[in-house]
């Protein structure tokens, strides 16, 4: 019942072990894994070339965008020159990738560096994001355990119907619903977040919230992921043996089921991470928590696409990462069991 | 085919209402928002009480920042976010039907469609919504479909080519395959009417997914634009007064909620079962 429409071997982002594409089948440990990287690395670099030519054929451009009432064309003409816009499109290409690895990740409309604007709230977004991902990751193995326990039982299907309701919702249903009942009606918790003179939030209390607002429907999704991975090795002989032979339950589901169904929840882990930096924007906005997401919103209202474009490529860079965790260690687990 | 027929009459009649029960408050709201110019009290455009204004006879719900009626902006706010939904949802079940049937007998392509999909996971949709939004200023609700849409395909080509898989091995396909069918014959006619439950889900599922992206997208202020009612944006517009009429917040949140909750079990309930029963532990 757990997720049927994604069963692991679709869900998980990558290749099933039989199709490996290339020289990953048959190329030693080192060889293969400098392989994996290398597929990530050019799968990061064609998104970024999507961005960049999707930004390039769709009408309007950040010096259009920024342009205040009244301003005469030559006005615009004028800055366009000066953020480097009335250069060659492949030019222009070249010099965005090229400064991407030494972390240039180029100018806003309003001609400052990316990086600048993204260094001050990057520290608190990075807190929030990894607490939500790490409280997603371990309420879902949590949730989807206890429900793998009885297959079909209460338990399951209670966390069924939980998870499934969990991650239909907008992060801002969730923040609003958290809003009203911890600190409208019991007054619990700061409603806002203030930042202390670091720029940080100023105390612990004002995380919470903008926390449990990511993290629920995440935990939702997750628990899907991992219930429908442990269906899916449940069915497995060694599993099949294993329980046969009586073991205790515990055990099974952690020394039996757990390590092949760590490849699904490594890629899960990955697109949680994307949905987290989306909910952010969000979350950072109703809450006014100082974060990158907040900057992402003001970018929306000034129509500062370069700065939206660096966000995506350091979201991919993140996301890619985490991918080509989960592609080690099922290298390592297949790897084991072969 | 004869057995999974058999097991189906007898699993139909619970499931089928099972589904229905639970998709129930979502027509309920289709219905309201359909109905909603019969229905609404007040004009949308206009203040009736003081800005933030509680509830009481002159606006059921209170008044929102500008003193309008919340009640009868959350009737009219529905019907806009719901058809963007709904088309986003046929737009990728469709194009992911298609493409996700051929990649399942032509295996060539659906290294392909891997691919695509390997690529799309990398960009969120909400962060390529903004980039398409920004990139395009003049598309409003347009841009935001047309994005999600596009985003949301490759995932659904996956769904959908998975399920198709073990079809297109079986043999009454390579039997139509080599007596010379073609193959729009083949996906349409010999493979396509297998996946009816899986493809009834993925709707379900890609409606939500598309409340999701355009209800943050209007949150966002990308799409709908003032003074136009739309759920996300009363939420965003009275996010300030949650204190003065917490209706004026919590009356749309509610409707997106119970919406995409609703519509998300339906969908649960119509996956297709697994083929055998999980071993308990």
């Amino acid at each position: 019942m757990a997720g049927p429409l994604i069963p692991a071997s679709t869900a998980d982002g990558a290749t099933a072990p039989e199709d490996r594409s290339g020289p990953a089948r048959i190329l030693p440990g080192a060889g293969r894994a400098a392989w994996l990287v290398a597929r990530r690395l050019g799968m990061l670099a064609l998104l970024l070339a999507a961005v960049f030519a999707a930004i390039e054929v769709l009408p309007g451009d950040a010096a259009q965008a920024t342009s205040e009432r009244g301003e005469s064309a030559a006005d615009v003409a004028v800055r366009r020159a000066a953020l480097g816009l009335d250069r060659p499109v492949t030019e222009r290409f070249r010099d965005w990738m090229s400064g991407l690895p030494t972390g240039d990740l180029g100018t806003t409309a309003h001609g400052q560096p990316v990086t600048t604007v993204l260094s001050g709230p990057f520290p608190n977004t990075l807190l929030l994001g990894s607490l939500a991902l790490a409280l997603s990751i371990t309420g879902a193995l949590a949730l989807g355990s206890w429900a793998t326990l009885r297959p079909g039982g209460r338990v399951d299907r209670a966390v069924a119907a939980a998870s499934t309701a969990a991650f239909a919702l907008p992060e801002f249903v969730v923040s609003v619903a958290l809003l009203l009942v911890f600190s409208q009606w019991t007054g619990w918790l700061p409603a806002v977040t203030l930042t202390g003179p670091d720029g940080a939030p100023a105390s612990w209390d004002m995380l919470v919230l903008p926390l449990l607002a990511l993290a629920i429907p995440q935990i939702g999704w997750n628990t899907r992921i991992v219930r429908g991975a442990f269906a899916d090795q449940a069915d497995l002989p060694h599993v099949q043996a294993a329980i046969l032979d009586g073991l205790p339950r515990h055990r099974i589901l952690t020394h039996h089921m757990l390590p092949g169904a760590l490849p699904a929840i490594a890629v899960s882990t990955a697109t949680s991470a994307g949905m987290l930096v989306g909910g952010a924007v969000v979350v950072e906005t109703l809450f006014n928590y100082p974060g990158i997401g907040a900057v992402l919103a003001g970018a929306l209202t000034d129509r500062d696409t370069p700065l939206v474009a660096g966000v995506v490529a350091v979201t991919g860079a993140a996301i890619s990462t985490l991918l080509l965790l989960a592609d080690l260690i099922r290298d390592r687990i297949l790897g084991t069991h072969r | 085919m004869t057995t999974t027929e058999a097991t189906l009459t007898v699993r139909q009649q619970p499931a089928r209402a099972r589904v229905l029960t639970r998709a129930l408050p979502a027509l309920l709201l289709l219905l309201l928002a359909l109905a909603s110019p019969l229905l609404a009290p007040r004009a949308i455009d206009r203040p009736v009480t003081a800005p933030y204004g509680p509830a009481d006879d002159a606006a059921t719900l209170g008044g929102d920042l500008l003193g309008r009626d919340v009640l009868s902006r959350l009737l009219s706010g529905g019907a806009p976010l719901i058809a963007t939904a709904l088309s986003i949802a046929l737009v990728v079940t469709g194009a992911a039907t298609a493409l996700g049937i051929l990649a399942a007998l032509r295996p060539r392509l659906g290294r392909w469609v891997e691919r695509a999909a390997d690529l799309a996971i990398l960009l969120p949709s909400v962060l390529g919504i903004m980039l398409i939004a920004l990139a395009w200023p003049s598309g409003g609700r347009l841009a935001v479909g047309a994005a999600a849409a596009v985003l949301g395909i490759p995932y659904a080509v996956r769904v959908v080519s998975a399920a198709a898989a073990p079809i297109a091995a079986t043999g009454y396909i390579e039997t139509a395959s080599a007596g010379g069918e073609r193959l729009w014959y083949l996906m349409a006619r010999e493979v396509l009417p297998n996946l009816r439950s899986t493809l009834l889900a993925l709707f379900g599922l890609r409606f939500v997914e598309g409340v999701y992206v355009v209800s943050v997208a209007a949150f966002l202020q990308l799409g709908p634009q003032p003074p136009e009612a739309d759920w996300a944006l009363m939420i965003r517009e009275n996010a300030p007064g949650i204190l003065l009429n917490p209706w004026a917040v919590a009356a749309p949140c509610l409707a997106i909620g119970v919406l995409a909750i609703s519509v998300n079990l339906a969908a649960e309930a119509l996956a297709p079962a697994r083929p055998t029963p999980e071993t308990p532990l």
